[in-house]
C-alpha cells in the first residue's frame, strides 16, 4: 500500500502565511463552492446516472466531506469550458457528454435490465469495465467510441478531484504553499509545511 | 525624414509583473505603422523589441490578456488553464495530439508563459538532417547563422546552466548564471545514469538561479523552486516574454494590444497587406501597416492563412505538422521525491544525440521531469487506465513518483497536416483539424528511448515503471526553404507570395530539431528582424 496522509493539511495551510493571496483565493473559493442541486447542463435523469458513475470511478474516502464531482462537471459543461481539443472521432463535447452518459444507462439496461444507478456496485463496475474495454452493448457506442469516451470522462473527473483541497490532502500535496518557495528540494528533504505519511504499509480500509 | 502628424497618439499603460502600470506608447489604427506583429510569444516578442529599438513604429496584437503574474497567477493548475489556448482543435490521426494544456499558450508572452524554460541549444547536425541521413530536410540556414543569437539570448535572458556544457559546439561564453539546484527526479536520473555510464549534466534553464540584472529592464528575482513553471511563473524568475522582451519593446515605444484577435487582412491591388483586421472586445478594428509579422504559432498561423486563402501558392500552408517524440517513463521510488518542487527539467543528457548502432535517423535528449499533481493524475487516468480504489491508491504514491522523458526528432511527413474542418468555433471560425501519426522513424526512436529509460529507472531503484506516450510541441505547417514551390517563406521569414508578410514562429521550422523549440524560435525571431532591418535600411524606405 502507498502512503496515507493526514486530513486537513491543505485547509491548515490556507490559514497560514505560507500561501500567496492569489492561490488562497482560488482554493478557498473551491472549498466553499455550493453543491449543485439542480444541474444546468445534464437533465435530472442523466445527472443521477452521472453521480452514480462518479461514485464508482472516484470513490471518495468515507472519512472526509465529498467533492461535488458531478456538479462541478455539470458547471464546467454549462459554461462551455472545454480543454482546447477533442479527439476527432468524438462528436462535440456537449453531444458526447449527454449521449455518452445516456449510453451508460443504455448498456446497463441492455445488460442488467436496470438503469445504472439502481445496479449493485459490482454490476456497475462491470458496466464501466465493458465501456472502458470497448465491449459494452448499446447502439450509441457505434457513434461514440466507448473507450475514448471513458478516457475523456475519467480524465475530466480526476482533474476536478485532485484540483480540490480534499483531493490534494489525500495525496500529500503541499505545492500550494507557494509564498516562500522551497529551500529543500532534494530527495528525502522535507520542509515543515510538507505533510508526512502515516501508517506506511497499513491498509486503513 | 518627415514626421507624420501623431495627434492621435497618446500614452497608455501596461501592467508589469506586480500589476503596476508603466507608460506605453499608443498608436491610432488610422496611422500606418511600420509593422504589426501578430502574437507575443517566443516568435513575436523578440522581434517586436528589435524593431521598436530600431525606431520603427510597431504594434503587437495579442489574442489574450496582459497578466500581472505576481498578482494574477495562482499556484493552481485549474485556475492557470487561462494560460492555454482553449479554442477547440480536432485531434486526428493514429496519435492524436492533446492540445490545450501545456501545448499552446494565450496571453502576452504566448506559450513562454507556460514553458518549462528548458533551453539547450540545437546542435549543428540538427540543421542538416537530410545530408546526414538522406531523410527529413536540411534547413535553409545553419547553426552558425543562429549561434550569435543564441549567445545574445542566453546573456539577455539570464540562462542558468553548467560551464562547460558537455555536448555540442564549443561555446563563446559560459552561461551567465550557475545551474539551478537538482530536485528529486534530477537526482534519481543522475543515480541511474551514473550506474549505466551515461553522462548527465544540470540542464540549461531560462530561470534565474540568482537574482539577475537584465540589461535595460532591471532585476529579475532568483527562482524560488516553486515548481509550477508550466502553470506560469509568479515571481518573474522565469524568462518568459512578458518579463523580458515585452517590457523591452514597450520601453522602446512598441504598443502591445491585448485581447485583440486577428481575423483577416486588407490587401492592395498588388497583393500586399495594407491593414490587419482584428476584434477587440466585440468590436472590429483595422490597423493600417506597412509590414506584418505573423507569429501565432504552428496552429493559428496556418489557420489564419488558410481561412483567408493567403500566402499559399506553394500549397504548403498547413503541411508537415510535426511534434517531438517525447515518451515519458514514470516509476515509484522508496525515496520521498515531492515532484512539485524545483525546476521540472533539472537534469539533461545528450549522449543519445546520435546513439551508436541506432536504427533511426536523428536522435534525442534525455531529461528528468517533475510534475504538478493534476497533470500527473490526468496522465495516470489516461495511460494507466486505473479507476476506482486502484486509481486512488496509485495516486497516493504521487510524492514518490518521478519521471524522465526523451525529446527527439520528428521527421516531416506529408500525411501529417493541419486542415480547416467544417465545424465552427465560438468566434465563428472553422476549427482546425490536425492529423498526426508517428512514422516508422519516430516509432523506432521511441522504442530505443523507452528501453534506455527503463534501464535508467531500474538502475535508479524504480518499481512499477510505466510509459506515457506523448508528442509535445507544435512545429511545422509553414516551412521555410529555398524554393517557393515547396516552401511558404524564405530563410529570412519572408513570404514568397506576399512581399510585406513575414512569419516568425515554430511554424517555419522545416524539421523539429532534437531539442525544445523555444530558444530557436527566439533566435529566428531576432534574425528575421535583423534581416528585415538590413534590407529596409538598404532600400531606405
Amino acid at each position: 500500500m502507498h502512503d496515507h496522509y493526514p486530513t486537513g493539511t491543505v485547509r491548515a495551510l490556507l490559514q497560514s502565511d505560507l500561501v500567496t493571496e492569489a492561490t488562497r483565493q482560488v482554493l478557498v473559493d473551491r472549498l466553499q463552492q455550493n453543491e449543485v442541486v439542480i444541474p444546468q447542463f445534464f437533465n435530472a435523469q442523466l445527472f443521477v446516472t452521472l453521480k452514480a458513475v462518479c461514485a464508482r470511478l472516484i470513490p471518495q474516502p468515507a472519512t472526509q466531506e465529498r467533492v461535488d464531482l458531478a456538479g462541478t462537471l455539470d458547471r464546467f459543461a454549462a459554461e462551455g469550458k472545454g480543454n482546447g481539443w477533442r479527439y476527432d472521432v468524438l462528436p462535440p463535447d456537449e453531444e458526447t457528454y449527454k449521449k455518452g452518459v445516456a449510453a451508460i444507462d443504455e448498456t446497463s439496461t441492455l445488460h442488467f435490465g436496470l438503469p445504472f444507478h439502481l445496479l449493485a456496485t459490482e454490476n456497475q463496475d462491470e458496466v464501466l469495465q465493458q465501456i472502458q474495454n470497448g465491449t459494452a452493448p448499446g447502439a450509441t457506442w457505434l457513434i461514440i467510441p466507448a473507450p475514448v469516451f471513458f478516457e475523456e470522462l475519467l480524465a475530466a473527473l480526476v482533474e476536478i478531484y485532485y484540483s480540490h483541497p480534499f483531493g490534494k490532502e489525500e495525496i500529500g500535496d503541499a505545492s500550494m504553499a507557494d509564498k516562500k518557495g522551497w529551500q529543500k528540494i532534494g530527495l528525502n528533504e522535507l520542509q515543515i509545511q510538507e505533510p508526512k505519511r502515516l501508517n506506511k504499509g497499513v491498509d486503513d480500509n | 525624414m518627415t514626421t507624420k502628424p501623431t495627434t492621435n497618439n497618446t500614452i497608455g499603460r501596461a501592467p508589469n509583473l506586480y500589476g503596476q502600470l508603466v507608460p506605453m506608447q499608443l498608436f491610432s489604427p488610422e496611422e500606418t505603422v511600420d509593422a504589426v506583429v501578430i502574437g507575443t510569444g517566443a516568435g513575436g516578442a523578440p522581434l517586436l523589441a528589435r524593431l521598436a529599438k530600431a525606431g520603427l513604429k510597431v504594434v503587437a496584437l495579442e489574442a489574450g490578456e496582459h497578466w500581472a503574474p505576481a498578482r494574477d497567477f495562482a499556484t493552481d493548475e485549474q485556475e492557470q488553464s487561462k494560460l492555454f489556448w482553449m479554442d477547440e482543435r480536432l485531434a486526428a490521426g493514429k496519435d492524436p495530439i492533446h492540445f490545450g494544456k501545456n501545448n499552446s499558450g494565450i496571453g502576452v508572452g504566448g506559450s513562454t508563459l507556460h514553458y518549462t524554460a528548458f533551453v539547450p541549444r540545437p546542435q549543428q547536425d540538427d540543421f542538416q538532417l537530410y545530408s546526414e541521413f538522406g531523410v527529413g530536410v536540411n534547413w535553409p540556414l545553419t547553426y552558425n547563422d543562429l549561434s550569435p543569437y543564441f549567445d545574445e539570448l542566453e546573456t539577455f535572458l539570464g540562462i542558468s546552466g553548467p560551464s562547460p556544457y558537455p555536448w555540442g559546439s564549443l561555446r563563446n561564453a559560459p552561461y551567465p548564471l550557475p545551474p539551478l539546484p537538482l530536485n528529486g527526479a534530477a537526482q534519481l536520473m543522475k543515480r541511474g545514469c551514473d550506474s549505466l555510464g551515461i553522462r548527465t549534466s544540470p540542464a540549461p534553464n531560462a530561470a534565474a538561479s540568482k537574482a539577475y540584472y537584465q540589461k535595460e529592464i532591471g532585476w529579475r528575482s532568483a527562482c524560488s523552486n516553486r515548481g509550477y513553471c508550466q502553470a506560469g511563473c509568479s515571481t518573474g524568475a522565469k524568462a518568459s516574454m512578458d518579463v523580458t522582451y515585452i517590457p523591452l519593446a514597450i520601453k522602446y515605444g512598441a504598443e502591445v494590444r491585448s485581447k485583440s484577435f486577428v481575423t483577416t487582412f486588407d490587401t492592395t491591388s498588388t497583393g500586399a497587406i495594407s491593414s490587419v483586421v482584428y476584434t477587440h472586445q466585440g468590436v472590429e478594428y483595422r490597423q493600417k501597416c506597412k509590414n506584418v509579422f505573423l507569429c501565432a504559432g504552428a496552429i493559428e498561423t496556418p489557420r489564419l492563412l488558410l481561412i483567408n486563402n493567403l500566402a499559399n501558392s506553394s500549397g504548403q500552408v498547413g503541411k508537415n505538422f510535426m511534434a517531438h517524440t517525447g515518451l515519458q517513463i514514470w516509476g515509484q521510488f522508496e525515496d520521498d521525491v515531492r515532484p512539485y518542487k524545483g525546476i521540472p527539467g533539472g537534469l539533461i543528457s545528450e549522449d543519445t544525440h546520435r546513439p551508436k548502432g541506432a536504427d533511426f535517423a536523428g536522435g534525442y535528449l534525455l531529461q528528468s521531469i517533475g510534475i504538478m499533481p493534476v497533470t500527473y493524475a490526468s496522465q495516470v487516468a489516461r495511460a494507466r487506465k486505473l479507476w476506482g480504489p486502484d486509481l486512488m491508491e496509485f495516486m497516493r504514491g504521487y510524492n514518490h513518483a518521478a519521471g524522465i522523458n526523451i525529446l527527439g526528432e520528428c521527421l516531416p511527413d506529408e500525411r501529417n497536416f493541419l486542415e480547416l474542418s467544417n465545424e465552427y468555433d465560438r468566434r465563428g471560425l472553422p476549427k482546425p483539424r490536425i492529423q498526426f501519426s508517428n512514422g516508422p522513424n519516430e516509432v523506432r526512436m521511441t522504442a530505443h528511448g523507452e528501453k534506455i529509460m527503463h534501464e535508467i529507472w531500474t538502475a535508479a531503484g524504480a518499481t512499477d515503471i510505466w510509459s506515457y506516450k506523448r508528442n509535445p510541441h507544435t512545429i511545422g505547417t509553414c516551412r521555410m526553404g529555398p524554393d517557393k514551390h515547396n516552401a511558404v517563406v524564405d530563410s529570412e521569414g519572408r513570404s514568397f507570395d506576399i512581399p510585406n508578410l513575414f512569419i516568425a514562429d515554430n511554424s517555419i521550422f522545416p524539421s523539429t530539431l532534437s531539442v525544445n523549440p523555444a530558444l530557436t524560435i527566439m533566435a529566428l525571431s531576432l534574425r528575421i528582424a535583423d534581416c528585415f532591418l538590413k534590407k529596409k535600411n538598404k532600400v531606405g524606405t
